[in-house]
């Protein structure tokens, strides 16, 4: 199985912080739970106007922090859901299905493929490798219980 | 709190060019610190937009876009999901990170995550319920 990010690009209501509407909450749960009994479903979640965002810029070693809000809204992130298929054409399909009602039927989303520990080819040594999975362990772990 | 950091793309990330074994040491190195203070909950590197596709809807049209995109600096190459206790906590864990640009210039975004509390009225108990029933589910799927 692959993975894949749907991202959901942000816009205008979702950088002013508009939240979404009962209709939208219901319909998008509706289709996350498609996706969770088609076996799909790995996780998703909501983000933030980028007001309440921060970034860190290095340069030479040295970070530099820069407070939101940042004005490219289109380029930026609003949400994102991941889910596992076999290729990406199942992703596009699913995602062609986005509910209608998310910005008012005129949402972007783009889909990226994610790495496993076999792309990292070999400068990934075995005992990196080790390491991986028992911090993925431990982190799923964490996770757990953390999103009530 | 939980944060997701983004990991922003650069002309190395875009063009599908592995991360050094030294980088990666580090990473790792930085990952185990960040799941031993209980801090670290996900995180993952994606394929360079190359790769990606964009679905543009307007109405009932769908139109898909091939990758790759060329706004580079504004796209994403990884995540990480964290929960921390404050925005200032998740900027100090952060400062730490080893420049995921690999010696170039890099950057980072650092996005509070909603949390089911935040959608007020519009979660409905209903629809909560639904929530945790699913996050359960895929939990469950995911052993």
């Amino acid at each position: 199985m692959k993975k894949f990010m749907i991202i959901r690009k942000a816009d205008e209501e979702t950088e002013a912080g508009a939240m979404p509407s009962e209709q939208l909450v219901s319909d998008m749960m509706r289709y996350n739970e498609q996706l969770v009994e088609a076996g799909m479903m790995i996780g998703g979640d909501g983000l933030h106007p980028t007001s309440n965002a921060a970034r860190i810029r290095f340069h030479n070693g040295a970070p530099t922090v820069i407070d939101g809000p940042f004005t490219e809204a289109k380029e930026l992130i609003a949400g994102y859901t991941l889910v596992q298929a076999n290729s990406r054409d199942e992703v596009i399909e699913w995602a062609k299905r986005w509910p209608a009602s998310d910005a008012h039927g005129n949402v972007q989303l783009e889909i990226r493929q994610v790495y496993t520990v076999e792309d990292f080819g070999e400068a990934f040594s075995p005992e990196m490798r080790e390491l991986e999975e028992q911090l993925r362990t431990r982190s799923e772990e964490l996770a757990k219980g953390t999103n009530s | 709190m939980r944060f997701m950091v983004i990991v922003k793309a650069n002309a190395k990330s875009e063009a599908g060019e592995m991360p050094s074994e030294q980088l990666l040491t580090e990473m790792g190195k930085f990952n185990e610190e960040l799941v031993k203070a209980g801090v670290m909950l996900a995180g993952e590197g994606l394929h360079p937009s190359s790769k990606g596709v964009r679905i543009r809807f307007e109405g009932d049209k769908r139109t898909i876009i091939d990758g790759p995109f060329a706004e580079t600096k504004e796209l994403i190459a990884g995540f990480w999901l964290i929960q921390v206790k404050s925005k200032e906590e998740a900027i100090e864990w952060m400062k730490r990170v080893p420049n995921p640009a690999d010696g170039g210039d890099g950057e980072i975004e650092i996005r509070q995550v909603f949390e089911a509390d935040d959608f007020g009225d519009a979660l409905t108990p209903e629809l909560r319920e639904q929530e945790n029933r699913l996050r359960a589910q895929v939990e469950a799927n995911q052993k």
